[in-house]
């Protein structure tokens, strides 16, 4: 017997024949087929119990309630609205809906770091612990205050509508700097205007939910703005009502908002403010105003007196003057003098009409007497009555921080000016940021060894970047407190960085622009991830360390407690109720009709807004007892100040005076202006992913940013859609592409906000140009708030 | 799918988009993004190659300044419901796609799907994406995505499914409730998210419910209407040129 | 050319070679390959059913107010009568001094895991009736949990039910086939 190829076959016939009666073959088909569609390095996402977790938003302004989704309570899942919430009623804007990917974002910083070589070297920014930053910031602090120099430590921060701007004022006070400045917004503005008019410290607020008539001059109100949920009711309610009933967008540009208004009216860039004026002289010189409110509650509306007994011009016989006359106006602003009428007609009709404006818009404010302008209408509605539309935004009885404690370093050092008052004669200073970066840069009468930056980036999120950034770099020490490693703190020194809101206690006090009263506080909807820590922890164990008077005005342990101290205040003023379940109102709120309120004591309403429910009250309405004629001041007695009385008349009043900006108009013969959109985040917030699918690839294409010039204006130049072009400005020289839209004014440039990042990750980093590095900035006469419009510009062939 | 076309069930699941609140902000878009686990890129400036269920589209009336008007549509899956099947499901040559006739959701099954893209050929609305490369989140980010939807592979096909895990949950909750299971209502991530509440969802068969309502709307319209596909996604609008504009492929 | 001849032994020896590569394979595939493509895992620690008899089915294994099913408990379930040992087990030892001393999840293992594109709700089908054991083993007098059985090749537990199954029974009951019944 040999076992040959005849063996060997008969083997392998029997091998097959027997395979087939077992589930071998079939069974290793069926697993690849399954292994085939399974695929092992697609992450597979962890099972478990989905719970929900109350939060706030803190993304902007505008204090949503939110709820996160969490998967075993360890991984957020998603963002929604808190239905709950009478504000957002459950809605969720875009970047609120993205707000994880904050959260789990690549760029965040995940520990305190010390720059050990060249500012912005990044392979210098070396991990430290958090011991060795706080003691190396507290020794800093220390040894300056020490030397009497307290007041050259300065501090930049955007928070204003969380406990956190209060904390670092308390701060700042006791630490005895005067420095502390916020990132810009448009209530600065509404705080000098409301200042001037009506003597109170609170900004304007606008009744949006009652109004049928919405006038806006230029108020960002559907196009990614701060705060937006007010304006998405009242565009629903507004399309409901039949009738005249609707808004009136007065822009230069098709932005959404003028698209889905009732009526767009297109001016000239920046001359809202003359149509404002040209339908006040129209309902001043055709009687079509409140005279009852007029003549009981409004000074200098008349002729008036000064108090060194000058006789001055009221707004009366100045607004009547041919300068405001449809024809002047429609010279202005390009209108026709036919739809002036038809507007004022409209408006003086109406019973229910507000003229709104800079609501919604994060940046920079607005010229105050273009401001005073759009209040002037307003009082000619009446609107300034008690159950009027426009009123002062209510002071939350939230429990006032104790009165701080001065020490003799403090005193010596709170007598320094405010860096930008040493240069700056405005007579009601503001928010002076671009003063004090304008006196850093030109040679401070003082040096600021310290810049504390919290929770801001200013190095990209403000116009006019060449200035900043000049500022910045005058600056001893940067310190950051951001939580990502965005422009500002990839030139620290010193990063310190900060949960981000999710991770952390936070409140929102108030609405920017809402007229009731508004408290959310947010608890930790999962442990931090990251070696962070909360940045008022942080400040108060700085306070502790230095212990004496500044340990004493900040007094709490943690930040939980400071917020859990500051409701308390809110529980024992016994007004307003919490809103636990949905279905509450806000625009039924009456002026001064506070609601009962549905909770005993601190404990209590702590309880209550930690599960998610908000605090709510009735609006304040409107006062006038803190002016020098304990009545609303048409012609602003305030801005005489404390020096000369000023020689025109004029200057009391609202008029038209646009801040011009530089440059010549034979060589810029264009306005750039810049836009907000929903799609792309500006500030302190980079893009987040999920929103790039979003931005349309007209606005950006790979690395390019388009910029929206009118059919006309490309004709005029010779361009076609998508040319790559020079695009400069006083400010900055750089390449963009054409997008022809007949959204754009003729003679006029549109460029989108938010992009042109050069830190963060390659999800956001180059892509288009950073729309601030060519805007110009001009100080407002009155307040010295930056304020910016628009900036001359060329375009030209590359 | 069913032989039959239209089962006798009572449930046709649709939407309704009011155009007139709808400012195009794409929270909508975001929502379903962050629901559905849809995958990102670093550069999304290329829309051919751009995931996205619910896609914004921008549209304007064609006029020259100061008379352009411009809106924005948000367009999910159009689940047609035309007889017998929809487009893409009549395609699909390995049954990855199909219409449940018991609520009208055509849904697509990603292990299944041999990425042919017959299905994104036959979907006259662009409903349909493919994935080109494998889809990949931030090693960080992969934290944030939800077990109740499964990632996808490269090489298949995805779309809105009107978060149709949802509806199993729904009825998952119903039965433990002792609730009638074919009764339930639910919500998409979409229309929870709608700041302006643009966005209704409910049963197209129920007269009484919102859609049922709004689906018989004088402002109402479907897009590309004429090919019969029958979309259960209704649009209202005031504005002529938006509904001119909604049918513009076939005069 | 070969001139052998078929003889009758030579069949004969031929069917032996035959037989021996069918029975080879018979082996092969019924005894040696599923043992081979299954790999023979235990659980981190042993659970005996028997020993938790006092308490119902439910207590540990219970719907959630979603509708979803809680499947294996959570170590809060554990805690809630072991924060200290009961008994003087091995497991149970390492179960309150590694596990709940320190708060880490006990990492079971599934015997019916099922991939990221399955749905599968309990709660339709207790609502049909169906017993636990129509599905799953046995365990009212189980004392040691079993070794988790996982195919090399797709990772599933060997008692994970699989797609014809799921259709089979839907088919019988009359419950939609539909796709997305089951798919996610």
């Amino acid at each position: 017997m040999k076992f040959g190829r005849r063996a060997f076959l008969q083997i392998a016939a029997g091998a097959v024949g027997g395979t087939l009666l077992t589930p071998l073959p079939w069974k290793l088909a069926d697993d690849s087929a399954i292994w085939s569609q399974n695929w092992s390095w697609r992450p597979s996402p962890e099972r478990g119990e989905v719970t929900k977790a109350p939060a706030i938003c803190t993304f902007c302004e505008g204090g949503c309630g939110l709820q996160a989704r969490l998967v075993n309570g360890n991984r957020a899942i998603l963002l929604e609205g808190n239905p709950a919430n009478p504000v957002n009623e459950g809605g969720i804007c875009p970047l609120g809906a993205a707000g994880l990917q904050f959260l789990y974002a690549p760029y965040r910083i995940t520990q305190p770091l010390k720059q050990t070589k060249r500012r912005g070297d990044p392979s210098g920014l070396q991990p430290i612990s958090w011991e060795e930053a706080q003691s190396e910031l507290g020794k800093k602090l220390s040894t300056i205050r020490s030397d009497g120099k307290a007041h050259t430590v300065a501090c930049i921060t955007a928070a204003r509508q969380s406990s956190m701007d209060d904390l670092l004022v308390q701060f700042f006070a006791a630490y005895g700097s005067p420095n502390l400045f916020k990132m810009p917004s448009q209530t600065d503005g509404m705080k000098t205007a409301a200042f001037l008019t009506t003597g109170s410290s609170g900004p304007f607020a606008f009744d949006l939910e009652n109004a049928a008539y919405i006038l806006s001059f230029g108020a960002n109100l559907l196009d990614g703005g701060t705060a937006p949920n007010r304006a998405f009711a009242a565009l629903r309610r507004l399309n409901k009502t039949p009738g005249q009933a609707r808004i009136v967008q007065v822009e230069s540009r098709c932005s959404i908002t003028a698209s889905k208004a009732g009526q767009w009216v297109p001016v000239n860039p920046g001359t809202e403010a003359a149509l404002a004026l040209g339908i006040a002289h129209l309902m001043v010189t055709g009687g079509a105003f409140d005279s009852e409110f007029v003549n009981a509650n409004v000074f200098g509306f008349d002729d008036w007196t000064d108090a060194a007994g000058k006789k001055r011009q009221g707004f009366k016989s100045f607004i009547t003057s041919n300068a405001f006359a449809p024809d002047e106006t429609a010279k202005k602003t390009g209108l026709d003098a036919a739809k002036i009428r038809d507007l004022a007609k409209e408006f003086a009709s109406q019973a229910k009409a507000v003229a709104v404006w800079g609501i919604g818009q994060p940046d920079n404010p607005n010229n105050t007497y273009h401001d005073l302008a759009f209040v002037a209408l307003n009082a000619l509605k009446g609107n300034l009555k008690a159950d009027g539309l426009l009123s002062i935004a209510p002071d939350l009885p939230l429990a006032d921080l104790p009165p701080g404690q001065k020490d003799i370093f403090a005193e010596r050092a709170v007598e320094q000016k405010r860096l930008d008052l040493t240069k700056s004669k405005c007579p009601c200073p503001q928010n002076g940021l671009y003063g004090f970066f304008d006196a850093l840069v030109s040679g401070p009468q003082y040096p600021i060894q310290v810049l504390m930056v919290h929770e801001a980036n200013p190095a990209h999120s403000l116009p006019e970047t060449k200035l900043v950034q000049s500022a910045l770099d005058k600056v001893g020490t940067l310190v950051c407190f951001s939580s990502f490693m965005d422009e500002t703190a990839a030139q620290a020194d010193l990063i310190l960085p900060n949960h981000t809101s999710l991770e952390r206690y936070d409140d929102a006090k108030g609405i920017p622009g809402a007229p009731y009263g508004y408290y959310a506080l947010g608890a930790p909807i999962l442990k931090p991830l990251l070696k962070t820590k909360h940045t008022g922890e942080v400040v108060l164990a700085l306070a502790r360390d230095m212990a004496g008077s500044v340990a004493a005005s900040l007094p709490w342990k943690t930040y939980e407690e400071y917020l859990k101290f500051r409701v308390d205040g809110l529980a024992k003023a016994q007004k307003g109720a919490v809103a636990d379940k949905s279905g509450v109102v806000l625009a039924t709120l009456k002026a001064g009709e506070s609601p009962k309120p549905n909770f005993t004591d601190g404990a209590d309403l702590w309880k209550k807004l930690k599960a998610g429910a908000c605090w709510y009250d009735a609006p304040a309405g409107a006062s006038f007892t803190k002016t020098a004629s304990g009545k609303f001041e048409l012609a602003v007695q305030a801005v005489q100040g404390k020096g000369a009385a000023p020689a025109e008349d004029q200057m009391f009043l609202p008029h038209f005076r646009p801040l011009m900006p530089s440059g010549k108009e034979a060589e810029l013969p264009l306005l750039l202006v810049s836009y907000a959109t929903p799609f792309i985040a500006s500030g302190y917030l980079a893009n987040p992913p999920f929103m790039n699918k979003l931005v349309p690839d007209y606005m950006l294409n790979g690395q390019d940013v388009f910029v929206d010039i009118n059919p006309e204006t490309a004709k005029t130049l010779g361009f076609a859609r998508g040319d790559l072009v020079t695009l400069k400005t006083s400010q900055a020289e750089t390449a963009v592409r054409i997008n022809i839209s007949p959204a754009a004014r003729p003679g006029v440039v549109y460029i989108p906000r938010g992009l042109g990042h050069k830190a963060y990750d390659e999800y956001i980093q180059n892509k288009g140009v950073n729309a601030n590095s060519l805007m110009e900035v001009q100080l407002d006469p009155i307040s010295g708030n930056g304020t910016v419009w628009a900036t001359r510009a060329q375009l030209r062939r590359a | 799918m069913s032989e039959k076309g239209h089962a006798q069930s009572g449930v046709r699941y649709g939407m309704v988009i009011d155009l007139d609140k709808c400012t195009g902000c794409g929270a909508c878009s975001v929502a379903c993004q962050a629901e559905n686990n849809i995958s990102f890129r670093p550069d999304e400036s290329m829309k051919l190659r751009s995931i996205t269920w619910m896609e914004i589209y921008p549209m304007n009336n064609g006029k020259d300044y100061p008379d352009y008007r411009f809106s924005y549509l948000p367009r999910p899956c159009m689940h047609c419901d035309s007889d017998h099947h929809s487009p893409c499901t009549f395609v699909c040559p390995v049954n990855a796609t199909t219409r449940d006739e018991n609520n009208g959701l055509v849904t697509h099954i990603y292990p299944r799907c041999i990425g042919c893209r017959y299905c994104m050929v036959a979907c006259p609305y662009h409903a349909r994406d493919f994935n080109w490369w494998d889809p990949t989140w931030p090693k960080q980010m992969e934290s944030m995505l939800s077990p109740e939807v499964s990632t996808r592979m490269r090489g298949v096909v995805e779309k809105c499914t009107f978060c149709h895990h949802r509806l199993l949950k729904a009825r998952s909750k119903a039965y433990v409730d002792g609730a009638d299971p074919n009764k339930v209502t639910y919500t998409p991530a979409c229309a929870d998210a709608c700041p302006t509440r643009a966005i209704s969802f409910g049963n197209l068969m129920d007269a009484s419910s919102e859609v049922g309502k709004l689906s018989k709307d004088p402002r109402a319209f479907r897009i590309l209407e004429k090919l019969g596909t029958k979309p259960k996604v209704y649009y209202l609008s005031r504005h002529d040129w938006i509904k001119n504009l909604a049918d513009n492929a076939i005069k | 050319m070969n001139e052998e001849k078929k003889s009758g032994s030579g069949k004969a020896l031929g069917m032996v070679f035959f037989l021996l590569g069918f029975i080879g394979a018979l082996v092969l595939g019924w005894v040696v390959f599923p043992n081979l493509l299954y790999s023979q895992k235990a659980q981190p620690i042993n659970f005996s059913h028997v020993a938790h008899q006092d308490n119902d089915c439910e207590s540990c294994h219970s719907f959630r107010p979603d509708g979803t099913y809680t499947g294996i408990p959570t170590l809060d379930k554990c805690v809630e009568c072991h924060e200290t040992a009961q008994g003087n087990t091995e497991s149970e030892k390492t179960l309150v001094e590694h596990y709940i001393a320190k708060k880490i999840e006990v990492p079971w293992k599934s015997y019916s895991w099922q991939p990221d594109n399955v749905f599968f709700s309990h709660a339709p089908h207790k609502g049909q009736g169906l017993k636990c054991v129509s599905c799953h083993r046995d365990v009212s007098k189980e004392e040691k949990v079993p070794l988790v059985r996982e195919n090399r090749i797709t990772g599933y537990s060997i008692s994970t039910m699989k797609m014809t199954e799921c259709e089979e029974c839907h088919a019988q009951k009359g419950a939609s086939n539909n796709c997305e019944i089951c798919h996610k």
